[in-house]
């Protein structure tokens, strides 16, 4: 039992540091690329391959965020008679926290499996060795670009996907629910600032970083065969799932020492 | 006086009888080395010396460590103890860094080409030259690219992917990457396996044309015996992580050792066959119509 017991303790010790020198490596070389002009070629491939693409499928889920969330609260605000006041409990909630957490999830999912599964394939056929072997730097090569483009493009997505919430939520407040539309803009004016935007916006350059790390990583160590990609597409969504929450997490606590410091507190209704 | 025994192995037409040379004429020189994947010992304090300009190759049964072995020698895997020298320099102690700059003195044929399937065949053989160079003048590229895919005779494949390439073909343009960097030494994996006779022989002339155009260092690892009489200079067989057969094809013909007799043969051993007889025979082992029959 004990013996059982320590080699996991060991494995899990071992892992740890191979993903934090992995790390350690890819911000090496993503410093490196983002003053490397040979480099930019590369990222801008990623960036479409990673950030165009994904704009249809992050303003999607943006949207139905925004329109759910005015489903479900404007019983609760009009039993109060606050119905009015529902513009700035959607978009409080989908610019600081439901539009960049599950823009990043949708990410995890369809960029940081492609990763996974593009990788841990060149991994399984030899040709990460083959970039090795021709004297290339395979992180330098495969991984900065990627993770570069992952952080770079996260926070523009979560824009998007704001975007399309706050309109999804005019939506079924304004439309559906038919919410005078002056008092709706009006109230989520003043309860909405440019803080809570930024907040959200610069969680997203965590959430890229995070995703494509992870991601990258799961594909260089994964074992061989489909199954063995396939292995490590699930444990790169489930590791970058459970990142994306506790960075949310620790961001939220950090982000509101830094407001209560400098601002008064103030009420959402 | 010490005498090098080892030299006085080497037959007057420079072929040698059995034995490795001395470390002075070598261009890779391994000592002692060790490599173990948990505690399992793939290779066992192996010591050899590539000869310049030579074409060892090396033979074994499949799972007997030829891929690790070759894979040591441009550091893809670094051993678990033991030295690896490059010309005289001692590479299995460098950073990647370092040993990147070395790497660009080999080439490595992997077993199933390693082409990067989103790049073209052109893409794939400028590849090295892109990581390496600033290059100016395309045009010069271009015309290099033609001539490496000449001379694997590919010629007007420049726009094809991996994927439109049967795997002869696939292992043809993998062999021009692997030269397009003009490298003193090139590793070959496996280049035959999955080939029929003909495209293999025709990976076999390629080889053997590059070492008499180029006078490369060539080390094949391979299982194919048809090959490795061809295009050796010099064949090793390991067999459980040691050296058990070392010399030229006709000192490998007749090598006393049973393995290696059954290794070049292709014949089964009496072990696996008691093994065999012990399961039964496929008859008694299958299923037939009347089993299911009421």
């Amino acid at each position: 039992m004990i013996e059982i017991v320590g080699a996991r303790t060991i494995a899990h010790v071992g892992n740890a540091g191979r993903f934090g020198r992995f790390v350690w490596q890819t911000m090496v070389a993503s410093t490196r690329s983002c003053v490397t002009t040979r480099a930019y070629p590369l990222i801008w491939t990623q960036m479409n391959l990673i950030g165009v693409r994904s704009v249809p499928i992050i303003m999607i889920t943006g949207a139905f965020v925004g329109m759910i969330l005015g489903v479900q609260a404007y019983d609760q605000l009009a039993s109060m008679g606050l119905e009015e006041r529902l513009g700035v409990l959607i978009n409080i909630s989908v610019v600081k926290e439901l539009g960049p957490v599950l823009a990043a999830v949708m990410l995890a999912g369809r960029v940081g499996g492609a990763l996974t599964a593009e990788l841990g394939t060149m991994n399984v056929t030899e040709q990460i060795d083959a970039v090795r072997s021709m004297g290339t730097d395979p992180i330098r090569y495969l991984v900065a670009p990627r993770v570069l483009a992952c952080l770079l493009l996260t926070p523009a997505l979560i824009i998007y996907a704001d975007l399309l919430g706050i309109l999804g939520g005019y939506f079924v407040g304004v439309v559906q629910f038919k919410i005078n539309s002056w008092a709706y803009w009006s109230f989520s004016a003043s309860g909405v600032e440019l803080w809570d935007v930024v907040v959200g916006v610069i969680k997203g350059f965590f959430f890229g970083a995070a995703i494509a790390v992870i991601s990258c990583y799961k594909g260089f160590t994964c074992k061989e065969g489909a199954h063995g990609v396939g292995q490590a597409c699930t444990e790169a969504f489930v590791a970058s799932f459970i990142s994306i929450l506790a960075l949310d997490y620790a961001l939220a606590v950090i982000f509101k020492a830094i407001y209560n410091t400098f601002w008064p507190v103030r009420s959402l209704v | 006086m010490m005498v090098d025994k080892d030299k006085r192995k080497v037959k007057k037409d420079g072929k040698r009888s059995g034995k490795s040379v001395s470390d002075r004429n070598g261009i890779i020189v391994l000592k002692n080395l060790t490599k173990k994947f948990s505690e399992n010992v793939v290779l066992d304090g192996i010591s050899l010396t590539i000869e310049k300009g030579k074409t060892t190759v090396v033979i074994g049964p499949s799972g007997c460590g030829k891929t690790v072995l070759v894979k040591h020698l441009i550091m893809l895997l670094r051993p678990s103890s033991g030295e690896v020298y490059f010309k005289r320099r001692r590479i299995d102690n460098l950073d990647e860094k370092e040993l990147n700059r070395v790497r660009t003195r080999f080439g490595f044929l992997f077993q199933g080409g390693a082409l990067f399937d989103s790049l073209s065949v052109a893409e794939n053989i400028t590849f090295p030259i892109r990581q390496h160079f600033e290059i100016e003048d395309w045009s010069q590229v271009e015309e290099l690219v033609k001539t490496k895919l000449a001379m694997v005779g590919l010629e007007g494949f420049q726009s094809f992917y991996p994927a439109n390439l049967s795997g002869g073909q696939r292992k043809r343009v993998a062999l021009a990457r692997a030269i397009a960097l003009n490298p003193e030494v090139v590793l070959y994996d496996e280049p035959t396996t999955g080939l029929d006779p003909i495209r293999a022989d025709v990976i076999n002339e390629i080889i053997l044309k590059l070492q008499r155009e180029l006078a490369v260092t060539s080390v094949v690892v391979t299982h194919d015996m048809t090959s490795a009489y061809k295009i050796a200079d010099r064949i090793i067989m390991l067999h459980h992580g040691k050296i058990i057969a070392d010399g030229n094809d006709e000192h490998i013909r007749n090598h006393p050792h049973p393995v290696v007799q059954q290794f070049i043969n292709g014949q089964v051993n009496e072990d696996d066959l008691a093994v065999l007889r012990a399961s039964g025979t496929i008859f008694q082992a299958q299923f037939l119509p009347r089993d299911f029959e009421e």
